[in-house]
């Protein structure tokens, strides 16, 4: 017997996407997000404010009803399909000290950087060019944010088709905020004043919005194909429940 | 004979044979796997398996839980603290041999 121990504690690890339901999920959560952002429609100039905060509401509490329900479901599921076919398994549990540390690796790593980019383009007129290239460079880093982490998790729980994923997610961001370059830029005059209620301002933040939207909802519609293809496969090895034999 | 081939020797046995090696690295994992997910992942038979899950325990390196899922017998089983201590003894020094 030819023991390779890593490949074991990968595909131990790995065991939660064995079934493709969990990315069928995410990709329909994903979807549920990209269609609030496009039924939000543009920012108003005379109410951004409040229009924002309202939107930013809406998905806040879809994420939050979408995960619980989409964690709810997962467990039926699995419980109903994957545990009758190819065994249960509960993976190891995460300690309030790694949750830290991963909330404030992601603050540190990915919100300040972005956060600081947006607020120096917003607060000096000068550094304006952040702000028009937006719409293409925020999908594109977001795509390759998601590819990095697709990557990471893709080894880590020695999932060969997250790889695919992570290429399909970078070609996704890449392609998008290409397709906003070849729209044409928003001009920004020299002499533009700070401020985000400005027309060529608000224009720049729907754009990157509709940027958003498009990335959204085709990596939604890319993880619900990875998931189904990945659950015909394991339905097909695994047809029918295990039944103990007497 | 250099040192890190006396090691061979030193090598825990109990961890060393093959299908208990791969029970105890789909374990090391995990908190805990039921005998079904075990079977299908190792491809062992049932006997053998439940052989090799036996011998783990005796050694005190895994522990059972039976339970029940609805009507059905349910059988869990995760690794002791003797047991993860084991397997990392075991692959430091499979490490150090083959340096």
């Amino acid at each position: 017997m030819n023991v390779q121990i890593d490949s074991a504690q990968k595909r131990a690890r790995g065991y939660w996407f064995v079934d493709g339901f969990t990315e069928m999920a995410a990709g329909g959560l994903f979807i549920l997000l990209a269609a609030i952002l496009l039924f939000s429609g543009n920012a108003p100039q005379s109410s951004f404010s409040t229009w924002f905060l309202s939107v930013a509401g809406e998905i806040a509490v879809a994420k939050l009803i979408g995960i619980l329900a989409a964690i709810l479901i997962l467990w039926w599921l699995k419980d109903h399909f994957t545990y009758l076919r190819t065994g249960f398994v509960r993976g190891k549990r995460i300690t309030v000290t790694q949750v830290l540390v991963i909330i404030r690796n992601v603050v540190l790593f990915l919100f300040l950087p972005i956060l600081a980019l947006l607020a120096v383009s917003l607060l000096i007129a000068s550094a304006h060019s952040v702000l028009d290239f937006m719409p293409e460079w925020f999908p594109i880093g977001l795509g390759l944010i998601w590819a990095v982490l697709y990557l990471l998790a893709g080894e880590w729980m020695g999932l060969q088709r997250f790889r695919l994923l992570a290429i399909a997610m970078a070609l996704t961001g890449i392609a998008v905020g290409i397709g906003q370059f070849a729209i044409g830029l928003p001009a920004f005059p020299a002499n533009a004043q700070t401020g985000i209620l400005q027309p060529l301002v608000l224009d720049s933040i729907n754009r990157t919005l509709t940027s958003l939207d498009l990335l959204i909802l085709i990596s939604g519609v890319i993880l619900m194909t990875s998931g189904l293809v990945t659950f015909l496969r394991y339905r097909k090895e695994n047809p029918t429940p295990y039944v103990e034999e007497a | 004979m250099s040192g890190s081939l006396q090691n061979l020797t030193g090598l825990d046995r109990m961890i060393h044979e093959p299908a208990r090696l791969m029970l105890m690295a789909l374990l090391s994992s995990v908190e805990t796997a039921d005998f079904l997910f075990l079977l299908k992942e190792s491809r062992l038979t049932k006997g053998n398996l439940s052989v090799q899950l036996s011998r783990l325990e005796e050694a005190g390196y895994l522990e059972m839980e039976k339970t029940f899922r609805g009507k059905i017998p349910h059988t869990e089983y995760r690794l002791t603290q003797k047991g993860k201590s084991a397997f990392n003894q075991y692959r430091k020094s499979l490490g150090s041999i083959l340096k």
